[in-house]
């Protein structure tokens, strides 16, 4: 048996990179103009994103009828994204907030662009709450403001809680990311020629010239910030899962709804941080910034949400089975059996059965393998919410009322729409902004700390 | 400042700079104390605005910009109200007294006016027969006053003319008939109206080569004609089914389709009145297809109907011979004829239910002459016969009602059609009127209708919009609608009630009876009144002269007006048997598949094809919408492979047609049964292609028209066709969705003999329910309602109504088949049992108004709340169309506008100047993205509360009555305040038999259902 060596904290980059050539390596992306490959990859995400604006265009025009909603489904596709980007949303500030409190060195890497993908995916969510309305221009009524009609929102709708939970997620990840810029914008402004970038990274630092003091202040608020978010991760997703547990639909209305999309949420986030970075570290020459070891461990993750996930999937037939209740019963079994079987086979095999090959090392190691995996977990989870969503409302007290929901051309159009818009934020947030955090790799190399090695 | 006087050498001085600067220091000094400014200004220099016109402008400019912001648009003219027409207070409706003709029953209406313009029409509460309830076709028949299809002017051809042509070609097209011997042909409807009679008469002999000829896609000629030869009278007598302990119904839906369908329901459900008279009756039905008295049946017994005549023979031979308990002495020919048949052989050989027919057989004989056997309208004459001897050797005659009705104009039989088609087409006919009948559609193709058409002279069609006739006469002459036309009718022998205009025509359009009176009177000039006046001169004449009353004619008429209906004395004589009536009966019995042409529910004869309302209602059993089909019963569907929405081909009698197959549970085997009045092709624009025309299979015979035509041949096209259904379709036969109806406490049932047992059985089902929060209490005024399940017919009477009442848009066939029609209240229907032999429960569906609605919590914006008197409101206004709330309705009773569905259904078909007349001024128009449901009809409720603040007392709760029920022929709806414990919906709410839907969510409704009690049979279980 191979014995390993636990006095020794294994590096978290790797080739041991001078600082310098940390610097050059990151900030390369953003001082060569954009090749060929990227304008290819850039106007297919535009294209998707186009396909999406004319499809809420029609939707805007015509109105919601363009989709599949219809009478007992009255949430669809939209709500299905929304729940899925949010979810997606949800590894950024897991990986930056909660893994810096735990001091998870190997989160430096990957960090910055997991944030980047928090807050692009929480503002592709945020369309959806909008435009899924039936009137869009009065989507402002959702908002709490003072106005001549002395009418307030209500205070007990889980769509409200969405609203306060949902824009202060965003505020705070956003801070979190800018902050965690500063030093990093202070270096490109140090580094770059061109007056116009250099203004902006001029505004954009603060004035920062690394001094110590504000190193200190900075390690301070990053703390708080840190802190600050931790809860938010947590708080996100459960109150997005009101949003069906408050309800008395049967298989909406279950207490397990808040830690199960919560698990959901991390384990869709990391698949999907995971898929971007495999791009990332091979295209920009991060691969030993973003190790494969970090791959691995991530692996891990996604193997452990996808467990709880599976363990939540068991749990609600246990408890519709032990609740005694009959339409309760009625709607997990028909998710299995019923007219959307297919979707809920889908949904198991992709999110419970395929992340547990990643028990196996090799699996977790071998790069095709777990991007396969990861994709299937996103397409899992997609599904999830398709059956959570759609199979609880197509068949729920009254049989008289129940129908099946297709989904129509406008709300496929949406749908890739959002994935056009998240990923042409991608592919601008490489080319502007540095996908990795200067500053904190540099932390971490394995000469930056004082260590008695070679002592 | 200028005049102030230089001083040079000043006496005394301040400073050398003064003394030497006299200048400048004086004017400083001059200056010391100033006020304001001090520089010298040039008045040319300043700006030639003053303060004053600055400030105008200023003001002009804000008000310029402010309304440059508003949605202004030209209103068109406002006339002041200052000199306002009598009687006409705005914002209150009037009512007048009319006569509904959508159908030959002619109930009595009340048509609700605003400001001039009919919106609602209900039934006429002073009127005998329909007591103040309308059918769904009456309901909704006020939409084709304002269809934009409506012929606006008279059309020669295709093109536009003008009546004065019209009058100078018919007249001298008459005269030249005349002149040739040649025949003019009028063809009408049944015709009730004693002065419409009286015109065509007249017509006849001012044009003596003229022959009327009175026809329908459907009578009741079959029972008619066996009536006649059975009784020797043209009055047929309405059956008092209140009278009847026991009713055999044989394929006659008397609660849906045959004969006055309003004073069936009501008469048969005031015998399932719970609450003040727990004697039922009990309802036996033997038909082939599912009907909605089928559905309504304690026992159903499945037989097709070209069988119907060997069941009842069967019977009587039972019932006389076997159990010798016959009330007559059967003789001769009708003895021989009846010991042929033998029950027990029947029930063996088309594997009738044995312990059904065993209790129908010990019921009839036990009630003899407190039962009746009653056959439907589409059943051959000999059916007919036999149902009559049946009657009779039950002694059943009393319970058919004193109250008969003759048509003023006997149906034609089919050889006088047939002759006038040959006599057509030999030219022998040189003038055809179409008096709003349409027979190139309604009569099959074989006959030639349309060909020999083409071969007379000139041939005028007289409707309301085009049609398939008028598209193949010479002129199309547009008629005035029912509500603004005048007439009286014969209801019934003894009542005569009344029609009149209740807005002035619309378009240049005539009644029809003014046109042919026009005509008759070749040289007086057409005026508006001339048949109004006609109309008062019969009415003086034949009515008036008939009561022996001091009041003058004027006062009479005007009252006759006021009241829509008079009672005219009823010289009915005893009836006598001929029981030779038998002699010509013959039986066939066909084991091949047959088919049943049937009525349909809400289009009559066709002509309510382009009203959206009615072509949206659902079939009550089927729940399709937009469509008929080929119904066929589940094992003949999988002998022969067919699936629902297969597109199949039947052929019979050398036709053939191709329709959408449906498996409708509960139907006869090797039977096919399909509704007529679909599939018009010259409707306008929402009824043209809709569904099937099966009017082609109509048999012609040579004595009677047939409608069950034996040995058909269907096959497969492999095409299929898709049937919009209100309700999905679930096997019934599937465990896994089976009985969830019973399950859920959705449906709640028992027999009347476990509720005599134990009235309280249904507590067995109660929950014991706490709140965890402090209920809200509920002081003073609380709405509610009832809905007694053992009244309800599901008739949709109510739906439509509703429709009506609360200006529910038509969404269009695509959109049901999305699952988003609109209707704030329907009819769910359930079954169980048996595929073959199922079950069936209905339960009308609307906003329950829980107290702990679930949809007012997960609304974001407050836009669905309570109101203190307890109802669930909606702010449309404040609606941005979240959804979450229908999501969250356990009973799915919210209603989401999709579209703006008056722009979307037909490219805006009924979004126009014309039909915006027919919304209730009273309910908001909702738009796009706003989600709607029942409020409990909230206006009317205002309307009380105006009225009750206006007198100064308290709001009365049974004041208040929703659409839904004042429409219900049953009286199953009750509304009110449930904390008035004297009201009648209190009594209801706290009847033993009361449950509330999904009782178990604790969401506490405010509707009430009352548990339907099955009359099944207990004397032998």
């Amino acid at each position: 048996m191979q014995t390993v060596d636990y006095s020794q904290e294994l590096a978290v980059i790797e080739k041991r990179p001078s600082l310098r050539e940390i610097d050059e390596i990151i900030s390369k992306p953003l001082e060569t103009k954009p090749d060929k490959k990227y304008y290819l990859a850039l106007s297919i995400t535009v294209t998707m994103l186009m396909i999406g604006v004319v499809g809420l265009g029609l939707s805007f025009y015509y109105g919601t009828g363009l989709w599949g909603n219809n009478n007992p489904v009255g949430w669809g596709f939209p709500i299905v994204n929304f729940v899925f980007w949010v979810g997606i949303g949800h590894a950024g500030t897991l990986i930056s907030a909660i893994l810096f409190l735990f001091r998870q060195k190997w989160r430096t890497g990957i960090a910055r662009f997991a944030e980047g993908m928090t807050i692009f995916a929480v503002m592709t969510a945020g369309i959806f709450p909008l435009i899924h309305v039936g009137r869009p221009w009065l989507a402002g009524y959702l908002f709490p403001y003072p106005n001549q009609h002395s009418l307030w929102v209500n205070f007990s709708s889980p769509l409200l809680w969405d609203v306060f939970a949902v824009s202060t997620y965003f505020t705070v990840s956003l801070i979190f990311w800018y902050v965690g810029l500063i030093p990093d914008f202070a270096t490109l402004r140090d580094r770059t020629k061109n007056k116009i970038k250099k203004l902006t990274y001029s505004v954009f630092s603060l004035g920062w010239r690394h001094s110590n003091r504000h190193w200190q202040h900075y390690e301070m608020v990053y703390l708080i910030l840190a802190g600050f978010a931790t809860p938010l991760v947590l708080s996100v997703h459960t109150i997005v899962s009101f949003d069906f547990a408050i309800s008395i639909i049967p298989g909406w209305h279950t207490t397990i709804f808040p830690p199960y999309f919560v698990a959901g949420a991390v384990f869709s986030g990391f698949a999907m941080v995971q898929n971007v970075l495999i791009f990332i570290r091979k295209i920009f020459n991060f691969e030993h910034i973003i190790t494969l070891d970090t791959l691995e461990k991530m692996n891990k993750i996604i193997l452990l949400t996808g467990s709880m996930v599976g363990y939540a999937y068991a749990m609600e037939f246990f408890i519709a089975w032990y609740s005694g209740v009959q339409p309760e019963q009625f709607a997990f079994i028909n998710r299995a059996f019923g007219p959307y079987a297919w979707a809920y086979w889908i949904m198991v095999t992709c999110n419970v059965v395929f992340p547990q090959l990643f028990w196996i090392k090799k699996i977790r190691r071998t790069i095709p393998v777990m991007f396969a995996i990861a994709v299937l977990v996103n397409v899992g989870m997609w599904f999830e919410r398709f059956v959570i969503t759609v199979t609880s409302l197509s068949r729920d007290y009254l049989p008289s009322s129940w129908a099946y929901y297709t989904p129509t051309l406008t709300d496929f159009a949406i749908l890739i729409g959002s994935f056009g818009l998240f990923f042409t934020l991608m592919l601008l947030f490489t080319k502007t902004l540095p996908v990795v955090s200067i500053a904190e790799v540099k932390a971490v190399l394995e000469d930056a700390q004082p260590s008695h090695k070679d002592h | 400042m200028s005049d102030n006087k230089k001083v040079t050498n000043p006496n005394f001085w301040r400073s050398l700079k003064e003394y030497h600067d006299n200048d400048a220091v004086f004017t400083a000094k001059v200056n010391e104390f100033n006020e304001g400014v001090t520089d010298e200004f040039d008045p040319s220099e300043i700006s030639p605005v003053s303060r004053r016109k600055f400030l105008a402008l200023l003001s002009a400019s804000a008000a310029f910009a402010v309304t440059s912001c508003t949605d202004y648009r030209d209103k068109g003219e406002i006339i002041p109200y200052t000199k306002r027409p009598e009687g006409v207070l705005p914002g209150k409706p009037n009512f007048y007294a009319s006569t509904c003709t959508a159908c030959e029953q002619n109930c009595g209406i009340l048509v609700k006016t605003r400001e001039g313009r009919p919106v609602k029409v209900d039934g006429n509460p002073d009127h005998p027969i329909n007591k103040g309830k309308l059918c769904t076709t009456g309901q909704a028949s006020i939409l084709n006053l304002y269809d934009p299809d409506r012929l606006q002017y008279p059309l020669k051809g295709k093109s536009k003319t003008d009546w004065n042509e019209v009058d100078s070609s018919v007249i001298s097209s008459f005269k030249k008939s005349i002149s040739e011997g040649k025949e003019i042909a009028v063809l009408t409807g049944l015709i009730t109206s004693p002065t419409t009679s009286k015109l065509l008469n007249d017509f006849v002999n001012a044009f003596p080569t003229s022959r009327v000829y009175s026809y329908g896609l459907f009578t009741n000629k079959n029972r008619l004609d066996a009536w006649k030869e059975s009784y020797g009278s043209d009055s047929l007598p309405a059956v008092d089914f209140d009278k009847a302990d026991v009713i055999l119904s044989l394929d006659s839906d008397f609660l849906g389709r045959d004969g006055s369908t309003i004073e069936n329901m009501r008469k048969y459900s005031s015998r399932r009145d719970v609450l003040n008279n727990s004697n039922f009756n009990r309802l036996y039905v033997a038909e082939g297809g599912m009907s909605l008295t089928g559905m309504n049946a304690d026992y159903r017994l499945r037989v097709k109907p070209n069988l119907q005549l060997e069941f009842v023979l069967s019977l009587a031979n039972e019932i006389a011979l076997k159990r010798n308990a016959s009330e007559i002495d059967l003789s001769g020919n009708t003895l021989s004829l009846v010991s042929k048949y033998s029950l027990n052989e029947f029930v063996e050989k088309y594997s009738l239910n044995e312990k059904y027919v065993n209790n129908l057989v010990f019921d009839l004989i036990q009630n003899k002459g407190n039962a009746i056997v009653y056959a439907g309208d589409t059943l051959s004459k000999e059916t007919h016969l036999a149902v009559n001897l049946l009657n009779e050797i039950l002694g059943n005659t009393p319970v058919y009602s004193n109250s008969t009705t003759t048509f003023q104009k006997p149906i034609v039989s089919t050889i006088e059609i047939k002759e006038l088609i040959s006599k057509m087409n030999s030219g022998k006919v040189g003038v055809v009127i179409h008096f709003d009948t349409n027979p190139v559609y309604h009569l099959p193709k074989d006959l030639g209708y349309t060909e020999s058409l083409s071969k007379v002279n000139l041939s005028l069609t007289f409707s309301q919009s085009v049609n398939e006739t008028s598209v193949n006469s010479n002129y199309t002459l547009p008629i005035h609608n029912d509500l603004e036309s005048w007439n009286d009718f014969l209801t019934r022998d003894n009542i005569y009630s009344l029609q009149q205009p209740v807005i002035a025509p619309l378009f240049d359009s005539r009644q029809k009876e003014s046109a042919l009176l026009r005509w008759i009177n070749e040289n007086d000039n057409y005026s508006e009144d001339i048949y109004h006046k006609y109309l008062m001169n019969n009415f003086e004449k034949n009515i008036y002269s008939k009561f022996d009353t001091p009041t003058d004619f004027k006062t009479f008429w005007y009252t006759s007006l006021h009241d829509g209906v008079l009672e005219l004395k009823n010289n009915s004589s005893p009836l006598s048997f001929n029981s030779n009536s038998l002699n010509n009966i013959k039986v066939e019995s066909n084991n091949a598949i047959t088919l049943h042409l049937q009525k349909n529910y809400f289009l009559g004869d066709g002509r309510f094809a382009n009203n959206g309302w009615l072509q949206e209602t659902p079939h009550p059993v089927s729940k399709i919408a937009w469509d008929n089909y080929a119904a066929v019963s589940p094992s003949t569907a999988s002998k022969l492979s067919i699936e629902n929405d297969d597109v199949i081909k039947i052929e019979a009698d050398g036709k053939q047609i191709e329709i959408a197959a449906f498996v409708q549970p509960g139907m006869a085997d090797d039977l096919i049964v399909i509704e007529l009045g679909y599939g018009r092709t010259e409707a306008g624009d929402v009824g043209s292609n809709v569904g099937f025309n099966a009017n082609n299979f109509i048999v012609y015979g040579n004595d009677s028209v047939k409608y069950n035509l034996d040995d058909v041949n269907i096959s497969r096209t492999g095409k299929r066709y898709a049937l919009a259904s209100t309700q999905e379709h679930h096997a019934i036969d599937d465990t896994f969705v089976k009985d969830f109806h019973y399950i859920r406490k959705i449906i709640q049932e028992g027999t009347l003999q476990e509720y005599k047992e134990n009235p309280k059985f249904l507590d067995k089902n109660k929950y014991d329910i706490f709140d965890i929060t402090q209920p809200h209490i509920y002081e003073g005024l609380k709405w509610g309602m009832a809905i007694d399940l053992n009244k309800c017919t599901s008739c949709a009477a109510c739906v439509t109504s509703c429709n009506v009442e609360n200006n529910v848009p038509v969404v269009g066939k695509e959109q049901v088949a999305m699952g988003r029609e609109m209707q704030w209240m329907r009819i769910d229907r359930y079954y169980s049992g048996t595929p073959e032999e199922p079950v069936v429960s209905a339960q009308p569906m609307l906003c329950q108004h829980c107290d702990n609605a679930p949809c007012e919590n997960v609304c974001p914006v407050n836009a669905t709340n309570h109101s203190s008197d307890g109802l669930n409101q909606m702010a449309y206004n404040r609606c941005v169309g979240t959804r979450y709330c229908a999501n969250n309705c356990p009973y799915k009773v919210r209603r989401f506008n999709f579209y703006n569905f008056r722009d979307h259904f037909a490219n805006a078909y009924y979004e126009n100047d014309l039909t915006a007349l027919v919304n209730n001024p009273e309910v908001t128009v909702r738009s796009r993205g706003v989600m709607e449901k029942c409020t409990f009809c909230v206006q009317r409720i205002m309307d009380e509360r105006e009225n009750a603040i206006r007198e100064g007392r308290e709001i009365i709760g049974d004041n208040v009555k929703t659409a839904c029920q004042v429409a219900c022929p049953t009286d199953a709806i009750v509304f009110g305040n449930i904390n008035d414990s004297k009201s009648d919906v209190a009594k209801y709410r706290n009847h033993e038999l009361g449950y509330h839907v999904l009782e178990s969510l604790n969401v506490r409704p405010n509707v009430t259902y009352l548990a339907k009690l099955r009359n099944t049979h207990s004397e032998e279980v």
